[in-house]
């Protein structure tokens, strides 16, 4: 099957669905892009065997049991299990199985549906569902199955705070806003077991790109009509994905046990998975302490792991491309001034300043992270903003604050966060005052206060990131700086010149040119000192050496879980000490 | 001449000007009297001294300027170069310590002048005047007394954004409440004494009576409720800055130095435990100190 056609307007459509959950722009992004990126395959591809492939001399171990969590994974107990009910109930995603899940590389491909096919114009879709999808009491999991998910998610006496995730389905808005009495006008229709037929509002061609996601996960009906509120407790779950919930000991721990009724059960090798509750402040304590065998690392504790002969190879980089950059406000003085700007770019010793982030950070020179398409290796670039005290120092000439003088009082702002930022920050100030004399005060805002400032344009200058959402420099120049986005625009800073070559990158089919384009608009907009890129974004998570099997997305780095992909239980497994 | 804190009322009859500060200075040299001879006091009151100075000079005394990095040296154990390391972005912990001295020393100080002027007028006009006037003022600091203290700390706080200022603001507007009670306790028991009563007899006004008569002799509650806000304060300001709405970097302060060493406990033990012995050291020391003014004062409790 192709995909059907998805147009422009169908696109914004998808954006908003996914507003609705909280996803926002860029999350929406990074599942577009991958839509994109699976091109003429369409949702047919399957994913590859999750059966572990021995490498000679290993020996799968006996006790196939594993315990992750720490370094921000758990860190509080679950609200539920429910996905159906609310996608933030921070759960264990690996308890369940959509029709669709997504790849390592963010592609969308059946999963309990076998096979997926959309009409002509993508308003209906029929998934096929697999005949040996079983819930974890041995029942079957049905196309009704589905249907009583979906419609449950939408039913106003559920109040399901996403519901609007599945405003796309026929009536579903309706049903959901009490506009339409009966579930029985909602357009999902299971036609026998094993087909569920969803009509929508209207042409939505990516309407199984939405099935892959955690919010359309099914939910068990018996258990929740029984068990109301409780009905995911450890006792009373039933679910049809990889795992079950053995034991759920609130703000301690769970344990998942494989679930021998799915469908894919053969290819599930780990036993049993203990989830710790974990605060992020036990840095990887408990990792050290072998209470945990997969982690994610926190500043703190990469160096000391690296360097440690027994912890060094255990450690890896899984990717979370992202870039760290200041921004000064256009229109706040002193940086109206584009010499201020000029100066600062080239005040920024940028090989010191990542020499803080313990290795979660390599020096920036532009926007695009080196091995992403777009990334910039022109010297021409690359000598804009080159770190030269004495240049900087050379652009505040005729300015008032010529010789590093007469600064007024500026606050660098921040939002919290965890993860280093806050050193970084700190050494640019530290560099910052060394090259141009320039005080400068740290203000670290909360989350929600951050944001609504920094959309305002009020901050006069900022510390800032961006998480790359998909590899393509639409994402790194367009979903950021465009000068004519209505939304979310996080600087005052607009050019033209600039807007012209984002869009014409855009619009053009053709690599090279796009690429092109790209490069043009990151020298306008550095010679404009629009942004000043400082340091790249690096991440590690680290695993013992018996646990294997992390997959690898085409850029050969290994994965573990995130919002998207939640795929990594199914694929683990331990080997025998070596 | 008496030495409690309630003066005959027949020294008051002699003459209304002079007779009450022959005694109270004799109440004050005797109590100082007393205080020299604890030693825990001494101790204490050294200490406070000693971090008084390294505050004052602390431009003198720090080997760096708290802002100078050195990123060859980052988390840098104990050395020669840096006695007490270096933090996570290459500072002399020992010169950002002594500048935090003048943080912490600020802010002691500081607030605690704003709570004396909020809370002993408040207490004495409580006290004093009695009735209606009484029963508002002492409603107003039952519920002022009913917040949890650091909430409504952070609260003041993320209202009115971090900075130094901020923070005398905000703990001066809490911290208020318990001297205001002491001093109205301490005002409605002496004004019914008898030199008050004389004091009034003779002709003396209100503001006369309350500050020449009545106040003078409530001082030592409050002399004792300062010294034992002092830390308060000081800690206070630490726990904010721990969790980050205190002072704005690059302005170290010692809580903000345990916030951020905590994370790298671990991995380099120096950033956080140089500055909670700090912490540790200045609140023990004003404790002694402020248990033996509170004995100095306090005869009674011997």
């Amino acid at each position: 099957m192709n995909r059907p056609p998805i147009s422009d307007s169908q696109l914004e459509l998808m954006a908003t669905r996914l507003e609705a959950v909280g996803l926002g722009r860029r999350d929406f992004l990074r599942i577009a892009g991958g839509l994109a990126a699976m091109g003429a395959a369409g949702f047919s591809a399957q994913p590859v065997s999750a059966a572990p492939k021995l490498e000679p001399g290993e020996k799968l171990a006996k006790d196939q049991t594993i315990r992750i969590g720490g370094g921000g994974w758990w860190q509080s107990d679950p609200s539920s299990h429910d996905y159906n009910k609310d996608l933030y109930c921070s759960g264990v995603p690996a308890l369940w199985a959509g029709l669709m899940k997504f790849t390592a590389d963010f592609q969308a491909v059946p999963y309990v549906a076998s096979k997926v096919t959309p009409n002509k114009d993508g308003s209906v879709w029929t998934f096929e569902i697999r005949k040996d999808s079983r819930w974890s009491d041995g029942t079957a999991c049905t196309a009704q199955s589905f249907e009583w998910s979906f419609k449950r998610q939408l039913d106003p006496a559920t109040a399901a705070p996403y519901a609007s995730f599945l405003y796309d389905i026929k009536n579903g808005e309706a049903f959901n806003k009490k506009q339409v009495a009966s579930a029985a006008e909602v357009g999902v229709k299971a036609k026998g077991d094993w087909l569920l037929e969803v009509t929508l509002e209207g042409p939505r061609g990516y309407f199984a790109v939405l099935a892959a996601y955690l919010a359309a996960l099914p939910a068990h009906q018996p258990s929740v009509e029984k068990f109301k509120d409780k009905w995911t407790e450890a006792g009373n779950l039933v679910c049809n994905g990889p795992f079950t919930l053995e034991a759920w000991e609130h703000g301690k721990q769970m344990v998942l046990k494989k679930n021998p009724h799915f469908f894919n059960a053969k290819e599930v090798t780990l036993d049993r998975v203990i989830i710790p509750i974990v605060p992020v402040a036990s840095g990887a304590l408990p990792y050290e302490n072998n209470e945990l065998q997969v982690s994610p690392l926190q500043s703190g504790d990469l160096k000391r792991l690296q360097n440690d002969p027994r912890t060094g190879k255990e450690v890896f980089r899984y990717p979370f491309p992202g870039t760290w950059y200041m921004l000064p406000q256009v229109t706040k003085a002193p940086f109206d001034n584009v010499k201020v700007r000029r100066a600062l770019s080239q005040a920024v010793d940028r090989e010191n300043v990542v020499k803080v982030a313990q290795g979660f950070a390599i020096p920036a020179h532009s926007m695009i992270p080196p091995g992403f398409p777009g990334a910039i290796d022109d010297p021409k670039i690359k000598a804009i903003q080159k770190y030269d005290p004495k240049a900087a120092m050379a652009h505040l000439k005729g300015t008032p604050f010529e010789g590093g003088k007469n600064w007024p009082k500026i606050t660098l702002s921040m939002r919290d966060e965890a993860l280093g930022a806050k050193p970084l920050a700190e050494a640019v100030q530290a560099v910052l005052l060394e090259s141009l004399n320039l005080k400068t005060e740290l203000e670290v805002l909360e989350q929600r206060v951050f944001r609504e400032r920094l959309w305002k344009q009020e901050l006069q200058l900022v510390w800032i990131r961006w998480f790359m959402d998909y590899p393509d420099p639409h994402n790194e120049y367009f979903d950021t700086f465009y000068g004519k986005k209505t939304t979310g625009k996080r600087q005052a800073w607009t050019n033209d010149a600039f807007d012209k070559e984002l869009e014409a990158g855009r619009d053009t089919r053709d690599t090279k040119k796009r690429l092109a384009n790209y490069a043009k608009a990151e020298e306008i907009m550095q010679n404009d000192a629009g942004y000043i890129p400082v340091a790249w974004v690096v991440r590690y998570a680290a695993a013992k050496p018996t646990v294997r099997g992390f997959e690898k997305n085409k850029a050969g780095e290994q994965l573990v879980d995130g919002n998207i992909y939640v795929d990594m239980l199914t694929r683990l497994y331990v080997v025998e000490k070596g | 001449m008496a030495l409690s804190s309630s003066p005959t009322a027949a020294a008051e009859i002699t003459l209304t000007t002079g007779v009450e500060r022959t005694g109270s200075s004799s109440l004050w040299r005797d109590a100082i009297r007393r205080l020299l001879r604890n030693r825990l006091a001494m101790l204490g009151l050294m200490v406070v001294i000693l971090l008084c100075l390294t505050a004052i000079f602390a431009d003198v005394l720090a080997p760096y300027a708290y802002t100078k990095v050195n990123f060859g040296r980052l988390n840098d154990a104990p050395s020669r170069d840096y006695p007490l390391g270096t933090d996570q972005i290459g500072r002399d912990m020992l010169s950002r310590m002594i500048y935090g001295a003048r943080v912490s020393m600020l802010v002691g100080l500081g607030a605690q002048i704003i709570v004396v002027l909020i809370g002993v007028p408040i207490g004495a006009l409580s006290g004093y005047i009695g009735g209606r006037v009484d029963l508002v003022l002492t409603r107003l600091v039952d519920v002022m007394y009913a917040f949890p203290r650091l909430l409504f700390v952070i609260l003041v706080m993320s209202m009115l954004g971090a900075g130094l200022m901020n923070i005398f603001i905000a703990i001066g507007l809490t911290g208020w409440v318990g001297i205001a009670r002491q001093t109205r306790a301490q005002v409605l028991a002496l004004r019914e004494k008898e030199f008050v009563d004389a004091a009034r007899a003779l002709g003396g006004g209100f503001f006369r009576l309350l500050g020449r008569h009545v106040m003078p002799n409530a001082l030592s509650p409050i002399v004792v409720a300062v010294t034992f806000g002092i830390p308060e304060a000081i800690f206070t300001e630490a726990a904010l800055s721990f969790i980050g709405v205190g002072i704005n970097p690059p302005t170290p302060s010692w809580g903000q130095m345990v916030g951020e060493g905590q994370q790298y406990l671990r991995s380099y033990w120096h950033l956080c435990v140089f500055p909670s012995i700090a912490i540790a050291v200045t609140m023990l020391a004003f404790t002694f100190l402020g248990d033996g003014v509170r004995d100095a004062l306090d005869p009674k409790l011997n």
